[in-house]
């Protein structure tokens, strides 16, 4: 079975975001980052389908040089051969899909299992808009995944539970964070990875135009937060509840 | 507790920047590395240090090892953690790949020891112990030896110790009183006899325990002379590595003792029923000597401990000073002036600078003589390999005792950052103090440091390990001597490493007419060697500082005499931060902490006698 998987290079989740003065965008200057945490469930997944059914892992990213190391981490995991869309240009969701889209037509695997979102832009677009491009079917969120019989079926979490899907391969799945526990790359694994095959093309070399149709008009923080205040009483918290913030 | 373990800025820093790590590419045995890969282990490391290692820490120090009915038991979360730390190949990561290590340069295991022990030292002793052990087998022992054991202690499938201590013989080997009697026409001797405070002695994890036992064959000399080296299993062997019947080894109790209380500690009685098989290692009588081969590795291991607890204590106070509000700042005069988080208390502040100062300073001390030990090693040009082994022996106990103290000391200023709520367990501090304590006293105590760095190491090759260090340094200083921002702190570090020299010369005399007029100073002089090896490397590293600083100014088109930009870069930028901060660190340890040393020489040249004097 040939799977195909993606990581976004993003921004340490657990750094403090500054927005640059003029509001362009956020600074990223000496910012640490790593692979978008929901991608480590997409190539898990990827890597528990091939020891379940054999193949081959494709590990994608579209993103700037640098993004050569979230690819070697999923290699050093288990993926066996990385491509980099490499570019330096802004994205918004639908370039991103257009470029997979493309490497999708040419790469024809079984099933894309991928990350439901992005931890830094919370979009949660890329997988939906890929499957539009592919005209394939679709799952997202998935919490478990079983491939049968050129079938995928998958547990899905949605608002108020969860729902299960029956899905033609191929098809895009998207990865929720029950869905596995992603492994740790060992030393091993990390010794290996350097010899697995990584190419870099570019959004040319694919034909793909990655001009944005979404534009950022500025960044703004989210408003401080004011600090809690504690009540006497039971009662007065559900006057609180119910009065000032009509929650209730 | 579990989030704070170290700051990977810093220790990225030290590799890449400081000690410019990449140079090892260059070698032949670290030619397959790079750069990015090293960034992957350190990355990963981390990773599973604070993932898999730190959160049982606190638990596993509440419940302890365990000794019933004649068996060791280690807490239940260490059968997991040593599974995966096994399986990810983080056992022996700088040891040789032909018996399951992994190679990296050992510059890079010592990064990630760091990691490790600070996110759980006692588990540590087992990978650490038996890792240690299986190197002098590979290195000492017979073919069959090596292929019998090595592998399978590098993979962590079977444990290993060192067994030196006995109830008489700490500190003075030479007094231990276990036998090893040869056997008519077989390859083992009998071993009989009691070791006590082994690290790692027995566990309920690994299937076999190797441990390297010192023992002397009767008729041999008596004394350090006598002492041979034996491996010694716990279940016999066969010699194709299946396991039989037990070795006539046990262990007959754990120490309940202040800190690591999930490492056992064990006394170990070999030979109750004159049945204990012990395989001699090398030659005779020469088992010290073999044991003092591999002294520089586990001293060093034992010095990270320092680093490690100590840099995670930090980490620890900083983000809680950061935090907890008490009292108004000192120069708010409103009426209703509010409480600051303590992180705005001069007083806080100063002991924060202190440990993050003592911290960055053994980080580069230790990493510096690991990656010195990579050179030494594996070094191409030949006298570069003899110069890197020479400060290698000549800072390794300085590397062990200051580390350590300076280590246990961060634990006491975090604590003392934490307030009360330091003493409580709440925030993990006083484990953490409770933890580091051992390191100053066992590998060797650090006034037994001290007297190697007195005794043996400033005289070793007629002193020439100590004029070695003395000409790098003044020429690093003279480099710099004219720098308009570092210039000023060249010329008392010049003081305290002239100091240190003339300390380091008046022994020589003095020594001759009363020879128990040096030892008197031995453990002040090692502090006083720490002290301006710390200077010296933060100044080093404020230097690049610097130079970084300028680039990024260049590029960013700051003016460096504009306080007003320079201030918004920091704001703007962690790089700048970082490197402010460096020179900031720098100057505060030269100008607050580095006159100790120069104290020090003072009291050397007293004369004073009344410690040897009074009548206890
Ligand atoms: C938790 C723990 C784990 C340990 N793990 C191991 C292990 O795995 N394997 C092992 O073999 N041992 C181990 N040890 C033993 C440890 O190495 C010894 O405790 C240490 O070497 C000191 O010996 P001692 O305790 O007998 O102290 P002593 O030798 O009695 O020393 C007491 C004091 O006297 C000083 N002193 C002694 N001799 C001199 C001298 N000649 N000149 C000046 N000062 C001197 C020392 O510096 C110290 O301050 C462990 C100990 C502990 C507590």
């Amino acid at each position: 079975m040939k799977i195909l998987t993606t990581v976004k290079r993003v921004t340490d989740p657990d750094m403090k975001v500054k927005i640059k003065p003029d509001q362009s965008g956020i600074i990223t200057d000496g910012v640490e980052y790593r692979m978008n945490s929901f991608d480590e469930y997409g190539v898990e997944e990827a890597i528990r389908l091939k020891e379940l059914h054999g193949g081959e892992v494709i590990v994608v990213s579209v993103g700037p040089a640098e993004a050569t190391k979230e690819i070697r981490t999923a290699l050093a995991m288990g993926a066996d051969r990385g491509i980099l869309v490499e570019t330096n240009a802004e994205l918004d969701s639908d370039a991103v899909a257009r470029v997979l889209a493309e490497v999708v037509r040419r790469e024809t695997p079984d099933i894309i299992v991928i990350g439901k979102q992005a931890v830094d832009s919370d979009r949660n677009q890329t997988g939906q808009l890929l499957a539009s491009y592919l005209d394939l079917p679709q799952a997202t969120f998935a919490y478990s995944l079983e491939v049968a019989d050129g079938w995928a079926v998958v547990g899905r979490e949605v608002d108020g539970g969860t729902s299960t899907k029956r899905v033609k391969l191929p098809a895009i799945i998207t990865a929720d964070l029950r869905l596995n526990e992603p492994r740790y790359a060992s030393l091993p694994g990390i010794m290996k990875a350097k010899r697995k095959p990584l190419d870099t093309l570019t959004p040319a070399d694919l034909g793909v135009d990655i001009a944005p149709k979404v534009r950022v008009l500025r960044y703004e923080a989210p408003e401080e937060r004011a600090a809690g205040e504690i009540v006497g009483s039971v009662d007065e918290l559900i006057d609180r509840l119910r009065n000032k913030a009509k929650v209730i | 507790m579990s989030q704070y373990l170290l700051d990977k800025r810093d220790v990225e820093f030290t590799l890449f920047e400081h000690l410019k790590i990449e140079e090892l590419l260059k070698l032949e045995r670290y030619s397959e590395f790079s750069r990015e890969i090293f960034e992957m282990v350190l990355n990963e490391g981390h990773k599973f240090s604070l993932e898999k290692l730190a959160p049982s820490n606190e638990e596993a120090d509440a419940i302890g090892a365990r000794f019933e009915n004649g068996q060791v038991t280690v807490p239940q979360a260490y059968h997991t953690i040593h599974k995966d730390f096994c399986e990810s190949g983080w056992f022996a990561p700088v040891h040789n790949p032909e018996y399951g290590g992994q190679g990296l340069p050992n510059v890079i295991g010592v990064a990630l020891i760091e990691m490790f022990v600070a996110a759980n030292s006692s588990y540590m002793f087992i990978p650490g112990l038996s890792v240690a052990a299986a190197h002098l087998i590979e290195v000492f022992g017979t073919d069959s030896d090596k292929a019998l054991y090595v592998e399978r202690m590098y993979c962590g499938e079977w444990a290993g110790t060192m067994c030196l201590t006995e109830p008489q013989a700490g500190s003075a080997l030479g007094d231990l009183t276990t036998t090893a009697v040869p056997v008519e026409g077989e390859d083992y001797y009998l071993i009989k006899g009691n070791k006590i405070f082994i690290s790692a002695g027995d566990q309920d994890i690994t299937d076999n325990v190797i441990h390297l036992v010192i023992a002397r064959v009767p008729g041999d000399p008596a004394g350090s002379r006598g002492i041979s080296l034996f491996i010694v299993p716990k279940l016999r062997v066969g010699a194709d590595g299946t396991i039989g019947e037990s070795n006539d080894m046990r262990v007959t109790g754990i120490e309940e003792k202040m800190g690591i209380h999930a490492s056992p500690t064990c006394s170990l009685s070999f030979g109750d029923e004159g049945q204990c098989r012990g395989y001699l290692v090398g030659e005779r009588c020469r088992g010290l000597q073999y044991m003092f081969q591999m002294m520089n590795e586990a001293r060093l291991v034992t010095g990270l401990q320092g680093v490690a607890i100590g840099n995670a204590a930090f980490q620890a106070a900083l983000a809680y000073a950061k935090e907890r509000a008490q009292g108004p700042k000192v120069t708010d005069r409103s009426a209703d002036a509010k409480s600051v988080a303590i992180i705005e208390h001069p007083d806080v502040r100063r002991n924060l600078m202190t440990m993050k100062a003592y911290g960055e300073a053994i980080r580069a001390m230790l990493f510096n003589t690991a990656y010195l030990s990579d050179v030494a090693l594996y070094g191409n040009d030949e006298v570069e390999k003899t110069k890197s082994q020479d400060m290698l022996d000549l800072l390794t106990p300085i590397c062990k005792a200051y580390a350590t103290d300076v280590g246990f000391k961060m634990t006491e200023l975090a604590m003392q950052v934490h307030g009360g709520y330091g003493y409580i367990k709440e925030y993990g501090i006083e484990q953490q103090m409770r933890d580091v304590k051992i390191a100053s006293l066992y590998e060797g105590t650090n006034g037994i440091q001290a007297l190697d760095l007195l005794g043996r190491k400033m005289r070793l090759k007629n002193g020439a390990l100590f004029m070695t260090w003395l000409q790098d340094t003044n020429e690093f200083l003279e480099s710099i001597k004219d720098d308009g921002v570092l210039g000023g702190l060249v010329k008392d570090v010049e003081a305290a490493k002239n100091a240190l020299g003339e300390a380091a010369f008046s022994f020589v005399s003095t020594g001759m007419s009363d020879p128990e007029y040096p030892l008197l100073h031995a453990t002040p002089f090692l502090r006083m060697f720490g002290l301006v090896e710390s200077a010296r490397l933060l100044l080093e590293q404020a230097n690049i500082a610097k130079q970084r600083l300028a680039q990024l100014w260049e590029t960013r088109g700051v003016e460096s005499s504009d306080a007003t930009a320079r201030e918004q870069l920091v704001q703007e930028n962690d790089a700048a931060r970082y490197y402010e901060n460096k020179i900031q660190t720098a100057k505060f340890f030269v100008y607050q902490i580095l006159p100790e040393a120069r104290a020090i020489l003072k009291s050397i040249q007293s004369s004073d006698r009344s410690a040897l004097e009074v009548r206890f």
